[in-house]
């Protein structure tokens, strides 16, 4: 037996505990997950680089969540904690598989319980619907692009295999984009977490393990597939797309969690761009180094948008405006590397990951042709994004940390863990070092960076750019601490200044839909910002979801003037509607 | 009253005063209109600006509710630091001597509609030949005050050499008004009779010499795209009642030298300066051209010869009256009550409340970094808009 099936049996004992016992149910999916990372980290699974390393992403996201979730899930109910479980072992079996049928088996493990759990917690009967409806519509996605797969091996042989068409690949790229919130689909990652009432536990696992399972997914049949400039192009082009509309939608969202449901979507958009200009080359240095882009991206942003929704669970709020200001100061660190991670700033594995992935862009103007120009632009448009992404994460900050009106209380527990995801992100990007290829390891001896302390951006024998994870934070470390110790005369004494509201009282907050109305209004035109709409001056639409929505009742309204004026009664006209539609499935086959 | 019918004609709109609805030919009992506290939206705040700050020059209390950046209404209360001058029961002349201080820097309209109110209160023709002078003081100060909001408005664009221009231009013409009348505000002009306006031989020259320079800079201003592109669209506002300058600017001939009987302004081939911008730019345009036929007007008074000052101190009598003057800001409404030769009820309309509630309501949907320009495009005035006469 696989040790690492030792995971999923502790990990599936933890539903029926549970439904009794919750902070059980919890420890044993955290000894599921400990198990997992440590058969990962001993390299006991036969998954080839870097998708062994998924499943020790994973575990350190659950690993925090689960502890999160023993205080905070108390008010929950007694289904929350067997639904979590199980949707954590449905993940631990896409990780294990091997084939095609246990993935797909895995896939639906993972998504029925979070349906029922957004489903119990709704607060807008559609959010589990249209959770659900997305879910099966990659699926679908899924089971074609696996029969397609297996059609290639002329055999009934499900395991994953190498393939010599791209389309199965295509196929199951979308399937996994449904379910990673990726353009048009963005709003399978955010109605359901953020209108579905989704407890911060459930928020965190969707949003930072269950779309790295699309990740997974698609990079898992990625390094089974043959190169192909145009479906590197389409992905490439996606993900770009994404990325800009979600950090977008990412800034001017005012509910927290839908916030952090764009930018989980924009971090997936930004791996969907590698995974793009990886299926686009033939062979090169490039593309090795994109397989470590993806694997600390996707790292950096499980851990982080862990941190993201437990410090969002910390508030036991849905909106900026509804925050209590909660002093506390390991929470207070805690928030700060999370959101630098997320703003992809060092000294954190975000911080990393953003370098590694522009680095890629440019390493691959110098692909010139098709590629090399669409490199620089999606590298533009991503460092653009980037932009974006850091001012919403200031937003969070800003207005969970320095504004709101003073109050409330918190369980210190849960200000520990928001502390410790932190310090993961910072220990992560030190030890970044092993988790890339070793041939993009080097150093700078005669500069005191020691060799194996330093990685390389390259797309050739030379180096393009270089970054020592450990001496950035050393250096960051000791002239923080030079400047404080130099400047701080007052021991520590803060020195307040008494607010000027010119000449009157003070009595009013700037508030975090403020923050953002400079975008709403310059660019009214993409976000369709419209005024005074409902019992807001200013509010904005999520434009794909919007014409979905439009799209969808048009051929609604179509479908019923043609059921009323042709097909009334008239059996003419429905014989030559059966006969039609006959031909056409059966022309659709052939093609297929 | 000679001009003012109590019943309501089909004059124009002016404004309010204590007691009355004011209209171009008739002033009838009030229009009580209560104000609504402006609503907090979710996601707003409100953006205090004043009484105390930077970029305004009188004590004003500003109150903007906004959803970020743009600004969704205005609620601007000149009354934060509100004055209370008492002129019932005073003499004529005790009365001038404060009724020239409501506005220093406009005394010369209040004391014209005073001295207007006056003369139709006790039934004075305008024999007198006082209304020259007056018409002299006023288009000297109309000159002033324009400068003063077109260097206003140079000031927020970052406009440093045409904002100091502008400002030795306006202090060349207080020098000017201080060498004719012996204080650069018009103070006690009209208080004795032998203060007479003091015309030297190189006054006109001088006033040529300051058109000129004007209108140069006047036409430079205009050719500036960045100048130009912060005041156009900015502010935008069209409504009947208008008065003054904004009026024009909007469209409107409004204006009190041309439909008001209490001054005399025939005679000057006066024509009101229009615009259809409806905006800042507009506002800016008319202002500019209205000191360059201000600037005729002082030409054709000071050739026509020496002009009277009014007298007070020899008015006496009991009556009612009733005046409206131009304003550099519009129509300056004054309802006087003689008793005896004092004053027992004396009301204004100022033009700045008018100009108040066209600035809230132009503001609105414009975003905050107009706010000054559109502010200073008003030109109005606190300190006759925050004041309580009794």
């Amino acid at each position: 037996m696989n040790p690492a099936f030792l995971s999923l049996i502790i990990t599936a004992a933890a539903i029926p505990v549970g439904i009794r016992w919750r902070k059980a149910s919890y420890s044993l999916v955290i000894a599921g997950s400990i198990v997992l990372a440590v058969f990962t980290l001993l390299g006991s699974g036969d998954l080839a680089y870097p998708l062994s390393y998924f499943s020790l992403i994973a575990a350190i996201a659950w690993i925090l969540i689960s502890v999160f979730s023993m205080t905070y899930s108390s008010g929950y109910g007694k289904w929350l904690t067997p639904l979590f479980a199980m949707t954590v072992l449905g993940m631990m079996v896409i990780l294990e598989s091997s084939d095609y049928v246990t993935f797909i088996i895995g896939w639906e493990i993972m998504s029925t319980p979070a349906y029922a759990s957004i489903g119990l917690n709704k607060e807008h009967w559609n959010a589990a619907y249209v959770f659900m409806v997305f879910s099966e519509i990659s699926t679908v996605f899924l089971i074609i692009g696996a029969i397609l797969a297996v059609q290639e091996t002329g055999t009934l042989d499900f395991r994953f295999q190498s393939l010599t068409s791209d389309l199965p690949l295509l196929l199951i790229a979308i399937g996994c984009m449904t379910k990673m919130g990726i353009t048009p689909f963005m709003i399978s990652e955010w109605l359901p977490i953020a209108h579905g009432n989704a407890p911060a536990n459930d928020s965190a696992l969707f949003s930072a393990t269950m779309t790295l399972m699309g990740v997974f997914g698609i990079v898992r049949v990625m390094l089974l597939s043959p190169p192909s400039l145009y479906l590197g192009f389409f992905l490439l082009a996606v993900g770009v797309l994404t990325v800009f509309f979600a950090a977008l939608f990412a800034y001017v969202s005012e509910n927290m969690k839908m916030l952090g449901g764009f930018s989980t979507i924009e971090n997936n958009g930004s791996i969907l761009a590698a995974i793009g200009l990886y299926v686009a080359l033939d062979g090169s240095v490039l593309k090795t180094y994109l397989l470590s882009v993806i694997l600390i991206f996707a790292l950096a942003h499980s851990v982080a948008k862990t941190g993201l929704f437990i410090g969002i669970g910390t508030t036991r709020k849905e909106n900026f405006s509804e925050i209590e200001s909660r002093k506390s100061s390991t929470m207070t660190v805690g928030w700060f590397l999370v959101t630098m991670s997320l703003s992809g700033l060092l000294p954190t594995i975000g911080g990393l990951g953003t370098w590694m992935l522009l680095e890629s862009f440019f390493m691959g103007a110098y692909q010139y042709g098709l590629i090399g120009i669409a490199s620089v632009v999606a590298g533009s448009m991503i460092a653009l994004a980037e932009g974006l992404a850091s001012a919403s994460m200031m937003k969070v900050l800003s207005f969970t940390q320095v504004h709101g009106r003073p109050g409330g209380s918190m369980k210190s527990i849960e200000g520990y863990v928001l502390f410790a995801t932190g310090s993961v992100l910072v220990l992560l990007f030190v030890l970044a070092n092993f988790l890339v290829r070793p041939q993009f390891i080097s150093g700078l001896p005669s500069v005191l960076v020691y060799n194996g302390f330093t990685i390389q951006s390259r797309f050739s024998a030379a180096d393009f750019g270089l970054i020592s994870p450990l001496y950035v934070l050393a250096i960051i470390t000791i002239f923080a601490a030079l400047a404080y110790m130099i400047f701080d005369r007052r021991g520590g004494e803060p020195r307040v200044v008494p607010r000027w509201n010119g000449g009157v009282d003070f009595d009013q907050y700037y508030t975090s839909f403020a923050y953002a109305s400079n975008i709403r209004l310059m660019l009214k035109g993409i976000l369709r910002t419209r005024m005074r709409d409902g019992n807001r001056q200013m509010s904005v639409v999520d434009v794909f979801w919007y014409a979905m929505q439009s799209f969808a009742s048009g051929y609604r309204r179509f479908a019923r003037q043609f059921a009323y004026r042709v097909m009334n009664s008239s059996i003419t006209w429905y014989m030559i509607y059966m006969i039609t539609a006959f031909m056409l499935v059966l022309i659709l086959a052939f093609v297929i | 009253m000679q001009y003012y019918k109590t019943t309501r004609g089909g004059g124009r709109y002016i404004g309010q005063t204590r007691n009355f609805t004011v209209y171009s030919d008739s002033i009838v009992p009030p229009i009580r209109v209560e104000k609504k506290p402006s609503e907090i939206l979710p996601g707003e705040l409100i953006f205090n600006y004043g009484p105390s700050t930077g970029g305004l020059i009188e004590s004003v209390r500003i109150a903007l509710p906004t959803p970020g950046e743009m600004i969704r209404s205005v609620a601007v209360d000149p009354a934060y630091k509100l004055r209370k001058l008492k002129l019932t029961g005073l003499s004529l002349f005790d009365a001038f001597m404060r009724v020239e201080r409501i506005n220093g820097y406009h005394s010369s309209s209040y004391q014209a509609a005073f001295i207007k109110a006056a003369e139709d209160a006790l039934l004075i023709g305008d024999n007198r030949g006082i209304d020259d002078g007056l018409v002299l003081q006023m288009e000297l100060e109309r000159i002033r005050s324009h400068l003063n909001v077109l260097e206003r408005l140079c000031e927020p664009a970052g406009f440093g050499v045409p904002y100091h221009q502008l400002a030795q231009m306006r202090e060349e013409v207080a020098r000017l008004i201080s060498s004719i009348y012996g204080h650069r505000y018009f103070f006690g002009v009209h208080a004795s009779l032998q203060s007479s306006p003091k015309i030297s031989p190189g006054l006109t020259a001088t006033a040529n010499g300051l058109k000129k320079r004007f209108a140069l800079l006047f036409e430079s201003l205009q050719s500036s795209k960045i100048f130009v592109n912060r005041l156009q669209g900015t502010g935008k506002i069209e409504k009947p009642w208008l008065v003054g300058p904004v009026a024009r600017a909007a469209g409107y001939r409004h204006d009190a030298r041309t439909d008001s009987p209490s001054l005399n302004y025939e005679g000057y081939g006066f024509d009101p300066v229009v615009e259809d911008g409806k905006d800042a730019f507009a506002r800016f345009l008319v202002r500019g051209n209205e000191i360059l036929s201000s600037f005729a007007i002082v030409d054709q008074v000071i050739s026509n010869g020496k002009p009277e000052s009014a007298g007070l101190k020899d008015m006496h009598g009991t009556g009612i009256g009733a005046s409206r003057v131009e304003s550099p800001q519009g129509d300056l409404f004054c309802y006087l009550t003689l008793k005896d030769g004092m004053v027992e009820n004396i009301e204004f309309c100022s033009p700045s409340i008018s100009n108040i509630i066209a600035f809230e309501l132009s503001m609105q949907g414009n975003i905050f970094t107009d706010f000054h320009f559109n502010w200073e495009s008003f030109g109005i005035w606190i300190s006759e808009a925050g004041v309580e006469i009794e």
